[in-house]
C-alpha cells in the first residue's frame, strides 16, 4: 500500500471538490472539502463547509497524511463557492457588458501605447506572444516571455480603466528590441 | 567609540558555483525524493503534467491567501503556535514567518521546518 505522498497527481485530483475525513500524525483527524493537493509536499488544503461562518482555511502537510476518506461528493455548486473563496472577488460578478467594454478600453489603450494587439473572440492577444483573458486585468496575462509579461503587465495596471484613480503617462513600448 | 563585536567563525555556507536547487544535494535527496517522479513509463504524460500544474497553481493560490495572515501552526507533541505567515520555500521545506508567540516569548523572524509541522490553518 503506498503512501499519501507516494501517490499520482491523478490519484490526488480525485479528491479535489469532495468532503474528506483526513487522518494526520498524532491520531488527528480534520475534515473539510479538498481545494487541491500540492504535487510537491502532497499537502492537503481543506476548505471548512460550515454554511453561515467564516470560512477557514487548513493545509495538512503531506508527510503527515496517513490516510483520506471522502465522506461526501461535492458539486459544482460547491466548487465555484469554495474558488470564491481563493480568487479575487471581482472575477464573479461581471456581466458580458461590462467585460466587452473593459476588454474594449484595454485594447485601445495598448494600441495607444503602439503595442500589437488583436481581439480573438473573449481574449485579446498581443504580439502573438501573450494573452489576455477576462476580466482583463494585470494577473489574467498570460505569457512565456518573463520580460514581455512583465511589460505588458505593468502596462494594464497603468490604463486608465476601471481600478486606476491616477492617469500616468507611459513610453510606448517596443516588442521588437529585447 | 563602542568596543566592536568579535567576529565569529560560521561553518562553510553552500557552494558558490550552484544556483541552490542541486538536486544532486544531500539535503534534496534526504528530504524530498519524490518530488519530481513521474508516472513509471518513460514518456511524459501530458494528462498528468496538466493536473499536477492544474493543483501546483491552487496551491500556490492558497499559499498567496495566507500571506500576511495569523496563521495557527498544529506541530509534533500536541505544540500550537501562532504566528504571522511570511512565506514556503520552493520545495514546502521551511516556511518564513513573524512574530512567532512561543512559550519563550515573541520571536520577530522565525524558520519552521516543514517537516515538524502537521497541519496550518488560518482563516482567509
Amino acid at each position: 500500500m503506498l503512501q499519501w505522498s507516494e501517490r499520482s497527481p491523478q490519484h490526488w485530483h480525485e479528491f479535489v471538490n469532495h468532503e474528506v475525513c483526513v487522518t494526520a500524525q498524532d491520531q488527528q483527524r480534520f475534515e473539510g472539502r479538498v481545494f487541491t493537493v500540492d504535487p510537491v509536499s502532497a499537502s492537503v488544503v481543506l476548505v471548512s463547509i460550515q454554511e453561515n461562518e467564516r470560512p477557514s482555511v487548513r493545509v495538512i502537510l503531506g508527510h503527515a497524511v496517513t490516510d483520506v476518506q471522502i465522506l461526501r461528493r461535492g458539486t459544482e455548486e460547491t466548487e465555484r463557492r469554495m474558488k470564491s473563496v481563493f480568487l479575487p472577488d471581482q472575477t464573479q460578478i461581471l456581466s458580458a457588458e461590462e467585460l466587452k467594454s473593459r476588454r474594449e478600453s484595454l485594447r485601445l489603450w495598448l494600441e495607444k501605447n503602439r503595442v500589437p494587439v488583436t481581439e480573438d473572440g473573449e481574449v485579446l492577444r498581443v504580439a502573438n506572444a501573450l494573452t489576455i483573458s477576462a476580466p482583463y486585468g494585470s494577473g489574467d496575462c498570460s505569457c512565456a516571455n518573463e520580460i514581455i509579461l512583465a511589460r505588458i503587465q505593468s502596462l494594464v495596471e497603468s490604463s486608465p480603466g476601471a481600478e486606476q484613480t491616477s492617469l500616468s503617462e507611459n513610453t510606448p513600448l517596443s516588442l521588437q528590441s529585447t | 567609540m563602542k568596543t566592536p563585536v568579535s567576529v565569529l567563525r560560521l561553518p562553510r555556507g553552500p557552494d558558490p558555483n550552484s544556483r541552490g536547487f542541486d538536486p544532486n544535494s544531500p539535503r534534496f535527496i534526504a528530504l524530498c525524493p519524490t518530488t519530481v517522479s513521474t508516472s513509471s513509463s518513460g514518456s511524459v504524460d501530458e494528462e498528468e503534467q496538466r493536473l499536477r500544474s492544474e493543483l501546483r497553481e491552487r496551491f500556490l493560490r492558497t499559499l498567496l491567501l495566507m500571506t500576511d495572515k495569523q496563521v495557527q501552526f498544529d506541530m509534533f507533541e500536541k505544540v500550537r503556535v501562532r504566528a504571522r505567515f511570511g512565506a514556503s520555500d520552493i520545495d514546502v521545506l521551511n516556511f518564513q514567518v513573524s512574530d512567532l508567540e512561543t512559550p519563550l516569548g515573541v520571536q520577530k523572524e522565525a524558520l519552521l521546518r516543514c517537516h515538524d509541522v502537521i497541519s496550518c490553518s488560518f482563516e482567509p
